[in-house]
């Protein structure tokens, strides 16, 4: 592996290792950073961008070294490369922007006396004479790989704000307006200042991203157009990013007041200072000759100059192979699609995508990526799947896990996977990974959810997606609509459908009472839900409480394997607790299901006709329950229990076990008329996303 | 010109000593033995230049300051003009940090010792010679100027250098060693050599081999192995129960040869000692020096030449031989003398002669 260290502790250097590390991959290149320098204030950005490449010490195995920006090297620096020991066939090669001979020499003996022997030390002044920063860190080199332009349908343009570009009056207007061209794709770069003041305005929705959020190489490589404002060139990283374009054939738009790109001599574009000037000359200028500027821009002898093959040379890099990518490549296989659905309250998620992964054409290969708590149910459904590490407390970052998912998605997918995601809020790790992998991506996304910021993050992210599939409800008042286009595709409601013939109840209810060893008349069943939602052990005991007296009812508690389960609902005469992934076959055979109002639960109650008393939780985090319940309600379909409103729970339970309660939902529930499940469709859509679309 | 040589012979000839007094190894030490000798063939003046490789401040070398004061000569610094019929410049390596030497040097001779090695081994320039010489160039006028290297190691790299470098040609090398006086009272040997090991030196980087080198130099078995400078090993959290690491400067020199009967000095191999004042210090404290063969070409027959992997047996061999470890001490005792203030005075006597006679032609 090739290790690549800075010379010095710092910000500025572990960004430059940082970016000099994502351009070797890129390249094919076994590429780490070594985990023991890892800053303890990395911030979150930066620490996904580092993980891929962070080997604890003792399993380095380094067969060359590269060390950036030798022209000022810390001595803690040179006790760790002296004590690395590297043998003498491992090449070292230093990079540094030399003030003069001295300066080099200087550094160069350094070095030797550290390592025992000569390193190979390059002067980026001789070959970049006008760097785009003066004293950067970062090679600032690319790979000269002109790629077709636009890369997609439509130019995609980046913006990268000046840092006093939001106080004119009417910015975030003008800008909302590009977004909203059909023309070009957009993206802004922002502080995180901006981006909050972004995401606090109506203009919430506008794609944003901080400087350190994303690689610079990953957002070279899905940019057509990149348009800098501000004074200077802001940062290490916009300079990589501007670099690594023009030479994949992109165009860079110098709006810089100090023109600080043209200054340098780089092969750039002069766009207009005042961003409501660039849309027009984007339009009329660029976007027509996208191809032609971007060739010439690629062809110049400054991007000749910054060409990383120089570097990988110097060190003694064995040429790349072909296909390039952020960490080893898996294992060539054919395509498959990696559904990774959401833990969230619990298991919903993960039954809802196996419902769409058993609904995917033939040919098509699905696998799963989930939390511990869904792993056995989708491997019950005959699915491959890699365990994701669960949210924790004890983590030392709340995105630790998240950090770990990023990894295990980038080792699993291979080039041409599609990932499915099925969940409200889009984890960085998937963001990160659809953008830097390229991949075909859909969004399983259900509406309904309360307003606040993370849906609003959650929709800023939408544009990662090729498609959203949003399953809909059953009743039209529940279908929020949370954004129209081209890349949304409501189906019908995805829900599992169960068998229901008589005889198969009849034999159920009989093996229940064999097992629980208690004939009953009637079969209640409730399952309420709660995993990190919420308890319902209140509730759960007060139903149990409910039934006791009655000698006839066989109350089973239905959980999914694994869940807690208060202990003092085995203490009641006629309450089991069954712990089961086959909910819905219990269901069937009941005569009434108290049940919380998940997507789920409702819509497989109301597909299969099923008396229910639905009692909503009403987590801030959580969909909205109540609405779902009330619809069902108001239709006379179900009953609604608010949470706290136990002692009308006990009215409804004898309506329902002793009038005619249960029989009139069951009446209504035959002539309702819903809306055809969606599963098929959605497993449609998902197979034609991607490259065989 | 003229006024600035026209001193009488009769006070002897003026000599200019021209140097960055802050230099705390060496390069002061070297310098403040043969004002000493210097002070008694002429009229000393000592120029002190306050280079940017230390900074604004006005600190003097200890072992400067205390012969300046005993000799009673001024320090004077930064003097726009420096004058006199022999000029010698040390270590011009304190000019890589600054693009001019800032004054003028009118001479009828200037020489530069050289300090430094020009070449590090391998053939890498050891600092921006050409730079540091041009600025000296540039700056003076004087009918000669010559480079004095230190040692014979230090003599190869300053003419490997000129062979390679064709521009600076108009600098001729002295014929003979510019050396370190090493006036040290020599110390008798012990009668009882005792696997006591021991290496002092600065805490750079340079000044040290690699650590499998270190562990095969100062092993265990060993009774003692103490390594004075070990600041950089103590920073890197190096564990050796058998070693006592003790920071630079952490005892006095003389302690610490009381704990060793033999200096194990070998450094990273992509550097040389240009002189070796640590082993001259230790041939005169009377202990056996094992070092490898360049690092002690200076002292011929007064080291034992050998490579990290030969210490043991030698050491061996001379512990279980008291007469051979009295021989081999007598015999660097020996090779000291060849660098005795009597030796420097006879050199510069004639250095200052031919100056003489360069005025009278």
């Amino acid at each position: 592996m090739i290790l690549v260290e800075a010379a010095s502790r710092s910000q500025r250097a572990y960004d430059a290792q940082l970016i000099f590390a994502a351009q070797l991959a890129a390249r094919g290149h076994h590429v780490a950073i070594d985990a023991a320098g890892l800053p303890a204030d990395l911030d979150r950005g930066r620490t996904y961008e580092a993980a891929p490449f962070l080997v604890d010490p003792e399993d380095l195995a380094v067969t060359a070294l590269i060390l950036l920006g030798a022209d000022e090297i810390e001595d803690r620096v040179l006790a760790a490369l002296r004590d690395r020991a590297l043998g003498p066939e491992v090449p070292v090669l230093a990079t540094g922007r030399f003030a003069d001979h001295q300066a080099y020499l200087g550094a160069r003996g350094k070095i030797a006396y550290a390592l025992g022997r000569e390193p190979r030390v390059i002067d980026l002044g001789e070959s970049q004479p006008r760097p785009l920063i003066a004293r950067a860190i970062t090679p600032l080199v690319a790979a000269r790989a002109p790629r077709p332009r636009p890369l997609g349908r439509v130019p995609m343009l980046t913006v990268a704000l000046g840092g006093s570009a939001l106080d004119a009056p009417g910015a975030l207007a003008r800008l909302a307006q590009m977004a909203g061209r059909a023309t070009f794709g957009f993206q802004l770069i922002a502080n995180a200042g901006q981006k909050d003041l972004i995401k606090a305005s109506r203009y919430h929705d506008l794609p944003v991203v901080t400087f350190t959020e994303l690689s610079p190489v990953t957002l070279a490589a899905g940019t057509d157009v990149f348009a800098v404002y501000g004074q200077g060139v802001p940062g290490e990283r916009m300079a990589a990013l501007a670099t690594c374009l023009m030479a994949a054939g992109g165009v860079v738009i110098d709006c810089t007041e100090d023109r600080a790109f043209l200054s340098q001599g780089a092969p750039v574009l002069r766009g207009p200072e005042d961003p409501a000037a660039l849309e027009p000359y984007l339009t009329d200028a660029v976007f027509v000759n996208l191809a032609q500027i971007g060739a010439q821009m690629a062809a110049s002898p400054w991007v000749a100059a910054a060409d990383i093959a120089r570097l990988e040379t110097a060190a003694g890099l064995a040429p790349p192979p072909a296909a390039p990518m952020l960490a080893p490549a898996a294992p060539t296989r054919p395509r498959r699609t990696l559904f990774l659905p959401t833990n969230g309250v619990g298991l919903g998620h993960a039954q809802r995508c196996t419902v769409i992964a058993d609904a995917l054409p033939e040919g098509e290969t699905a696998a799963f990526a989930a939390f511990p708590s869904c792993v056995p149910m989708i491997q019950r459904r005959g699915y491959d799947c890699l365990p994701l590490v669960q949210k924790s407390e004890a983590h030392p970052e709340p995105y630790a896990n998240d950090v770990l998912t990023y990894l295990r998605l980038g080792r699993t997918l291979a080039p041409g996977d599609r990932l499915v995601f099925d969940g409200g809020y889009v984890f960085d790790s998937i963001f990160r990974t659809v953008l830097e992998r390229d991949l075909p991506a859909v969004w399983i996304r259900r509406g309904l959810w309360p307003q606040g910021s993370s849906s609003d993050i959650a929709l800023d992210r939408e544009r990662i997606f090729a498609r959203v599939i949003v399953p809909t409800e059953a009743f039209p008042e529940l279908n929020d609509a949370y954004g129209v286009g081209p890349r949304i595709h409501p189906v019908g409601p995805v829900l599992r459908m169960g068998q229901r013939a008589d005889a198969d109840r009849a034999g159920l209810r009989e093996r229940l009472a064999d097992r629980f060893a208690r004939p009953f008349d009637r079969l209640v069943i409730s399952m309420l839900g709660g995993g990190v939602a919420s308890d319902r052990t209140a509730q759960l005991q007060a139903i149990a409480g409910m039934l006791a007296p009655r000698p006839d009812v066989l109350h089973l508690v239905v959980v999914w394997p694994g869940a807690n389960v208060p202990s003092g609902l085995y203490a009641w005469p006629n309450t089991r607790v069954v712990q089961t992934f086959e909910a819905l076959s219990l269901c069937l055979a009941a005569d009434l299901v108290i049940s919380a109002a998940g997507y789920n639960s409702v819509h497989e109650i109301l597909y299969h006709r099923i008396p229910a008393v639905l009692i909503p939780q009403s987590a801030p985090y959580l969909d909205d329950q109540t609405r779902r319940a009330q619809a069902l309600a108001e239709r006379g379909l179900a009953e609604m229990i608010e949470e706290a409103d136990l002692m009308r729970l006990d009215r409804v339970l004898a309506d329902c076990l002793d009038g005619g309660a249960a029989e009139r939902f069951r009446t209504a529930l035959a002539a309702v008329d819903l809306p055809a499940p969606g599963a098929g469709q959605a497993a449609r859509l998902i197979a034609e996303t991607g490259g065989d679309a | 010109m003229a006024a600035a040589f026209d001193a009488t012979g009769a006070r002897g000839p003026r000599l200019a000593y021209v140097i960055d007094p802050r230099f705390a190894g060496g390069t002061s030490a070297a310098v403040a033995a043969e004002l000493r000798v210097a002070a008694g063939m002429g009229r000393v003046t000592v120029h002190a230049r306050r280079s940017a490789m230390f900074g604004a401040d006005h600190q003097v070398a200890p072992a400067l300051r205390e012969v300046l004061d005993e000799l009673g000569l001024p320090l004077v610094w930064d003097a726009p003009e420096i004058a006199a019929e022999l000029v010698i410049l040390h270590n011009p390596a304190f000019l890589k940090f600054q693009p001019e030497f800032g004054g003028r040097i009118l001479a009828r001779h200037l020489v530069v010792v050289a300090h430094e090695n020009f070449l590090r081994p391998g053939g890498v320039e050891g600092f921006d010679v050409g730079a540091c010489l041009a600025r000296i160039d540039r700056a003076s006028l004087a009918l000669r100027k010559s480079i004095a290297p230190v040692s014979a190691h230090n003599r190869a790299t300053v003419e490997t250098w000129l062979a390679a470098n064709p521009a600076a040609l108009r600098w001729d090398v002295l014929d003979s060693d510019w050396f370190n006086i090493c006036d040290m009272a020599p110390v008798p040997p012990t009668d009882a050599p005792r696997d006591r090991r021991g290496r002092h030196s600065r805490p750079g980087f340079e000044k040290f081999p690699a650590l499998a080198d270190l562990d095969r130099c100062f092993p265990p078995h060993a009774e003692a192995n103490v390594i004075l400078g070990a600041d950089m090993l103590i920073a890197a959290q190096v564990v050796r129960p058998h070693w006592t690491m003790l920071p630079f400067r952490s005892v006095e020199v003389e302690a610490y040869f009381g704990m060793i009967d033999f200096l194990v000095y070998f450094t990273a191999p992509t550097w040389r000692e240009s002189f070796g004042r640590v082993i001259a210090e230790a041939l005169a404290a009377g202990k056996v020096v094992l070092t490898d063969p360049d690092t002690g070409a200076a002292f011929g027959p007064g080291v034992l030449a050998c490579t990290p992997a030969e210490v043991d047996a030698a050491i061996a061999r001379l512990v279980a031989d008291p007469a051979a470890y009295r021989a081999q001490a007598a015999r660097g005792q020996a090779v000291l003398a060849g660098f005795s203030t009597g030796e420097f005075a006879t050199r510069l006597a004639a250095l200052i002669a031919g100056v003489a006679r360069g005025r009278a032609a």
